[in-house]
């Protein structure tokens, strides 16, 4: 609101005079009592200690929609109230204030203009006479509307942020049930059934919110022989995900063509340097090999991309590394170097490839990484059984690691079983 | 986990980056962010301190490439000096000290 400021009260020390600035306030302060009485911001009642209403001011008039005439007298507080305020009245102010003699803001409606209902805060004090005696009650009522609107709009945001939880959650739920799905199907649902080879696979998911990007695969070929793969994308989450399907698909399809495991990862560095050139790379390493049933033995010809090196539990109890150093990383040059390495499995033999979660887990009370050499003397310590015994005893191990696993983790397990005839598969 | 500091100053032959803390999932981006704002000048050398780098996974060295990338584009190199053994390990195991220039510290990395 704008004031002229000819009419305001003079700052002090402005040099009007004391007899100007009493002026100003009488004319400002015009109202008398009663005036102020009938047109202040609250309603205001007094009643005889039956509730009768002896005096009401205009502003409640005004609200209660009712001419003076028909109330002074003739009317009781209560019937001012709702139906609700009515019980509330008689049921807990009443007696209250019979007991205390003052009742403060207690929250009531009363039954306003045109059907309406209003929400109030009531205050009642009982008047008394010199020897104590109740004379009548005053009563003030506050207009409550903007703080009941207030209060419900608060309740309203409560209600409209316990749906946003119910809705996260929900949302929540459904991303990781998803997340389950897509992660499952960068692996093969289950190992094929390899007449004569036996096949074992695990997979440590290290955190559901986070695709992990480990992947591996068993597949014919022509001729009777297998190809295998295993690897570890670079990174997490939907970005490797994308690259570990990538790689999954390709690596299938090239060995399809030419499965010599040099070709297949050559055409996997071409495809994934070209693919993610000129922006943030993408990278995997991985073992790709092929098998060859032969009578008595199974021929192993595989090749690594900075891989780590396979390991083979040997039918005599030992275990040995087929290293194959000097492999790089796959994606990262134009021309990459691979690494091959060849093995014979013999009946009872088996061939483990893992992703570095296993040798990278921490371990015992100084938390220090479980490493190739401690794998290799537990494989050793391993009774030759197959490879599915292998993948079992593996993931016991994993499991025993606790909260020191901390990578996504794949294990697949490739073996000549030492006596049974009948293929035997399991995932 | 030990969060992720990185500091630069430039020696003669280029940007010096010291690296302090975890290089991992959370942080790598971090590392390409301040490479990608760095000046290097062509044919000169973008040094990684990795003296105080306390671990780095496979999104580290993902990181680690794409500065090597970077440098490259520029019309520079990269070296990394004071790999942390358990870091040399891993970069020996995926072939990568065929393709980074490593050295035993900062001082030799700058000495050309």
């Amino acid at each position: 609101m704008m004031c002229r400021t000819d009419q305001m009260v003079p700052e002090p020390g402005e040099g009007n005079d004391v007899d100007s600035t009493d002026a100003v306030f009488t004319s400002l302060l015009e109202d008398s009592a009663e005036e102020l009485y009938e047109h202040a911001p609250c309603g205001y009642l007094s009643t005889l200690m039956d509730g009768t209403i002896a005096k009401i001011n205009t502003t409640l008039l005004d609200w209660l929609g009712l001419d003076r005439s028909r109330v002074v007298g003739r009317m009781r507080f209560t019937d001012l109230l709702t139906v609700g305020g009515k019980l509330y009245h008689e049921t807990h102010f009443a007696p209250l204030l019979q007991m205390k003699g003052e009742v403060s803001g207690i929250a009531m409606d009363i039954k306003a203009a045109a059907g309406q209902r209003m929400p109030v805060l009531v205050t009642s004090r009982v008047k008394t006479s010199k020897d104590g005696e109740p004379l009548l009650i005053r009563t003030t009522v506050f207009d409550a509307r903007e703080r009941r609107a207030y209060e419900a709009e608060l309740l309203r945001g409560r209600r409209a942020a316990e749906e946003a939880h119910r809705q996260a959650e929900a949302d929540r739920a459904r991303l990781q049930e998803a997340l389950a799905v897509l992660q499952q199907s960068l692996l093969p649902a289950e190992l094929p059934v390899i007449p004569g080879l036996e096949a074992g696979s695990y997979y440590h998911t290290a955190s559901p919110d986070l695709l992990g990007g480990d992947f591996y695969d068993l597949f014919p070929l022509v001729g009777g022989r297998w190809a295998f793969f295993l690897g570890d994308v670079c990174g997490k989450g939907p970005q490797a995900a994308s690259v570990t399907s990538l790689a999954r698909y390709t690596l299938r399809a090239a060995a399809l063509h030419d499965a010599d495991p040099v070709t297949v990862l050559t055409t996997l560095n071409n495809v994934l340097h070209e693919r993610y050139a000129g922006g943030e790379g993408r990278y995997c390493t991985v073992i790709f090999g092929v098998l060859e049933p032969h009578d008595g033995h199974v021929g192993v010809h595989l090749a690594s991309g900075g891989h780590p090196s396979a390991l083979i539990q040997r039918a005599d109890g030992s275990a040995d590394y087929l290293p194959t150093p000097g492999g790089l990383l796959v994606g990262v040059l134009p021309q990459a170097p691979f690494t091959t390495a060849h093995a014979r499995l013999l009946p009872g033999d088996t061939l483990l490839l893992y992703t570095d979660g296993l040798t990278e887990a921490r371990t015992g009370p100084g938390r220090e990484t479980f490493g190739e050499d401690a794998l290799r003397s537990f494989t050793a310590a391993q009774p030759p059984s197959g490879p599915q015994a292998l993948i079992t005893a593996l993931s016991g191990l994993l499991t025993s690691f606790g909260d020191g696993l901390d990578d996504d983790t794949a294990l697949l397990a490739l073996g000549m079983p030492a006596s049974l005839p009948t293929p035997r598969v399991n995932t | 986990m030990s969060p992720l500091t990185i500091t630069t100053r430039d020696a003669g032959t280029g940007p010096v980056l010291e690296i302090t803390g975890d290089l991992d999932h959370a942080t790598a981006p971090e590392l390409r962010t301040v490479v990608e704002g760095l000046t290097l000048t062509a044919g000169h050398l973008l040094v990684v301190d990795l003296a105080r780098l306390d671990f780095c996974d496979s999104s580290g060295i993902s990181a680690l490439l794409s500065a090597r990338s970077w440098a490259i584009t520029h019309g520079g190199g990269i070296a990394l000096a004071a790999v942390p053994a358990h870091t040399a390990r891993i970069l020996r195991i995926v072939g990568l000290d065929q393709v980074f220039t490593l050295h035993p510290d900062v001082s030799a990395a700058t000495a050309s």
